[in-house]
């Protein structure tokens, strides 16, 4: 039943894209597409649901894992996937020229779309290195059509730049996959050897050279997707000239799916390294993301950028709190993981009718959106709040949690820089939040009863789950589920 | 894996950086990729599943994906030559200097030599200098296909080889990451009437 589950719902995603493909008219493309998000979402969520609920027994197929870790994911990704999904045909409606010609314009984006969704969906329910890198690999191909959307010329920098850079990130990632079946079983591997738990048994016996190796190729190539700094440099621009509903999904859904794929590794090859050796990697990956993000977090901003360059910082603290490696720490990467995708897909979602509204937001920070457009300001106002980890935004408990954690891995000196930045960063986001609300305003007041209601009405189930959201987050922490998940992320 | 099998491809790859012509670095990569296919044929010889596999990456990476970039090159022509790059003596110092600094660093990642070892990772190193030193997009497409056959000349030199999902899901991957190159490059050739990516420098804080 779970088996099937487990092939249903990606296959769900690539069906809705091809039917889409095969629309005689945009109206029935975009009921295909919502109607074909609902099933995929409501399939993946059940998933997530088993895992979560059963977090002390995995489910193992021969190729597929289903732990609590990837139910979290599979929650996020499917909640983010839906959203997007249901506002793509608003978006589509009123976007102009795009990268191919008009007619073919929303097929196309149907279809990346859903084969980028049912990509993401598989990618946390693979018990397997070599397979895991296989899925994330053919993210690339659909999201960069995405990215590239809209057909502009900023548009196709953003694209290209995304494409050549975690091409070649994923290149290096896999030479690192290739020494490590090489270090577990020279001359008789299969793709088993690649399993997650096939990895862990072996991590204890192998030799330190190619462990490290390995690890630090597998690791610096997955840091170029996952858009950690240095290698980030494709990000702010992809996040900021995709479109919205893509952005969402980039931001809030690839970036830490491929952070799971990282922890996995983490957690299965740490024990071939020497104590410390994996955590330095993560931590330092983690406060130079921070450390670059943050003076962009103080500058004027358009909206979009802003929200790439928050999704650095927001990537750098899911680094940390790996790194660090404690229960306190691994609660607050779980709530931080859900959390952030909250957040950040309202942001993205309200760019829609901004930009619309308001074009020039696409070059220059707004002000005055609360004197502008009341549902508009609600959403950028929720969104910037939570991203800036303001109580009770659920990011404020999952960094508190992530900070806790490393004082209790002893790491003080890197908690104390984390805990500055964090600071710094929060300060930058406020006087965005407060600029942005209630500034002088830059822009018409402007009316859109339909858009303004759709988007009422995420900024409410958004919140919602937010708030709830910091509720678990105060109950997670010596759960028995985050006993599970310091055993073991697979 | 011979050492001068190893130099060879990687000569190869240090022709492609000099190469003035994008006709003549397609034609270079796809002789690079042609000779690692030969070479996993001969060796999967007598295994059948290897020599199947073997024979599906020889034409998709050694025919099929050069000659889609062939057909970019004649859907974006360029008047002349991209002007302002570094010349091919200069580029070819540099990227062995490079090279051959990273394959003296690194150490020891199991393969079946020490040169395939180096071999591997001084094609995945070309791969990111072609792509960083030439300005044309479809330099820096046959980049990511040199780069690739750093990983795949690492696989053929994994002792027993790599999982057959795993090299057929490579090629599957890279097949679709040219195809979407491709798509790009003659977009921006359309858009800004060259292939020059260096015309894609206006996103910056």
């Amino acid at each position: 039943m779970i088996e099937v589950l487990v092939i249903v719902a990606p296959a769900c995603a690539v069906l809705t894209g091809a039917a889409t493909w095969v629309a005689r008219t945009p109206r029935q493309a975009d009921q295909l597409n919502s109607a074909g998000a609902v099933l995929t979402a409501a399939l993946t969520l059940i998933l997530a649901g088993i895992a979560v609920a059963d977090a002390a027994h995995p489910h193992h197929g021969t190729w597929w894992v289903l732990d609590a870790a990837g139910g979290v994911f599979l929650a996020v990704v499917a909640v983010v996937g839906l959203f997007s999904a249901l506002v793509a045909p608003s978006h589509l409606a009123t976007s102009g020229r795009g990268l191919v010609r008009a007619a073919r314009g929303r097929a196309m984006y149907y279809v990346a779309y859903h084969m980028f969704w049912a990509a993401l969906i598989a990618v946390p329910l693979m018990d397997n290195l070599g397979l895991a890198w296989l899925l994330v690999e053919a993210t690339t191909g659909a999201s960069a059509l995405l990215v590239a959307y809209s057909g502009t010329r900023g548009a196709l920098e953003a694209g290209w730049k995304y494409l050549v850079l975690t091409t070649f990130g994923l290149a290096v990632a896999m030479l690192g996959i290739i020494v490590l079946y090489v270090a577990i079983a020279p001359g008789d591997g299969t793709l088993a050897t690649l399993d997650w738990q096939s990895i862990a048994r072996a991590a204890p016996g192998l030799q330190g050279g190619p462990a490290v190796v390995a690890f630090v190729l597998i690791v610096a190539g997955l840091a170029t997707k996952v858009g950690w700094a240095p290698v980030h440099n494709w990000l702010p621009d992809a996040h900021s000239e995709a479109p919205p509903p893509v952005s969402a999904l980039l931001s809030a859904a690839l970036l830490p799916t491929v952070v799971l794929v990282t922890w996995r590794v983490v957690v299965a090859l740490g024990p071939a390294l020497t104590a410390g050796t994996a955590s330095a990697l993560l931590l330092a990956f983690g406060l130079v993301s921070l450390a670059v993000a943050v003076p962009f977090l103080w500058r004027s901003m358009a909206w979009k950028r802003l929200l790439a360059y928050s999704s650095l910082e927001h990537m750098g603290i899911l680094a940390v709190g790996i790194g660090f490696a404690t229960p306190l720490a691994t609660a607050g990467v779980v709530v931080h993981v859900a959390g952030h995708a909250l957040a950040k897909s309202l942001g993205f979602y309200a760019a829609g009718p901004l930009l619309r509204h308001a074009p020039h937001a696409h070059e220059r920070p707004v002000r005055g959106l609360a004197f502008a457009n009341p549902p508009t300001a609600g959403a950028v106002g929720i969104s910037l709040g939570a991203l800036s980890a303001m109580p009770p935004s659920p990011l404020f408990v999952s960094e508190l949690l992530i900070l806790l954690g490393g004082i209790a891995a002893g790491e003080i000196a890197v908690t104390v820089v984390a805990a500055t930045l964090l600071a710094l960063g929060f300060l930058g986001l406020a006087h965005a939040l407060v600029d942005g609300l209630v500034g002088e305003p830059r822009v018409k007041r402007w009316r859109s009863p339909r858009s303004g209601r759709r988007l009422r009405r995420l900024t409410v189930v958004c919140g919602t789950l937010m708030l709830a959201l910091t509720v678990v987050a105060c109950l997670l922490p010596g759960s028995s589920m985050i006993s599970h998940l310091m055993e073991g992320v697979a | 894996m011979s050492a001068l099998f190893v130099i060879s491809v990687t000569a190869v790859a240090l022709a492609i950086v000099m190469a003035r012509r994008r006709t003549i670095a397609v034609a270079l990569v796809g002789v690079q990729s042609v000779a690692l296919g030969i070479y996993a044929l001969v060796n999967g010889f007598g295994e059948s599943s290897a020599f199947l596999i073997g024979g599906v990456l020889l034409v998709g990476k050694g025919v099929l994906l050069p000659l889609g970039l062939a057909w970019v090159v004649r859907r974006t022509r360029e008047p002349r030559l991209i002007a302002g790059e570094l010349p091919a003596l200069t580029r070819a110092t540099i990227a062995a200097a490079i090279m051959l600094a990273t394959v003296e660093l690194i150490p020891s990642l199991g393969l079946d030599s020490r040169a395939a070892d180096q071999g591997a990772v001084a094609l995945l190193v070309l791969g990111v200098v072609i792509a960083v030193l030439r300005r044309s997009a479809v330099f820096q497409a046959i980049g990511f296909l040199v780069a690739e056959n750093g990983v795949y000349l690492a696989a053929l030199a994994a002792p027993g080889g790599l999982p057959a999902v795993v090299e057929i899901g490579v090629l599957f991957d890279l097949i679709i990451v040219v195809a979407v190159a491709a798509a790009f490059t003659t977009r921006i050739h359309d858009e800004f009437g060259t292939g020059d990516t260096t015309v894609l420098g206006n996103l910056h804080d």
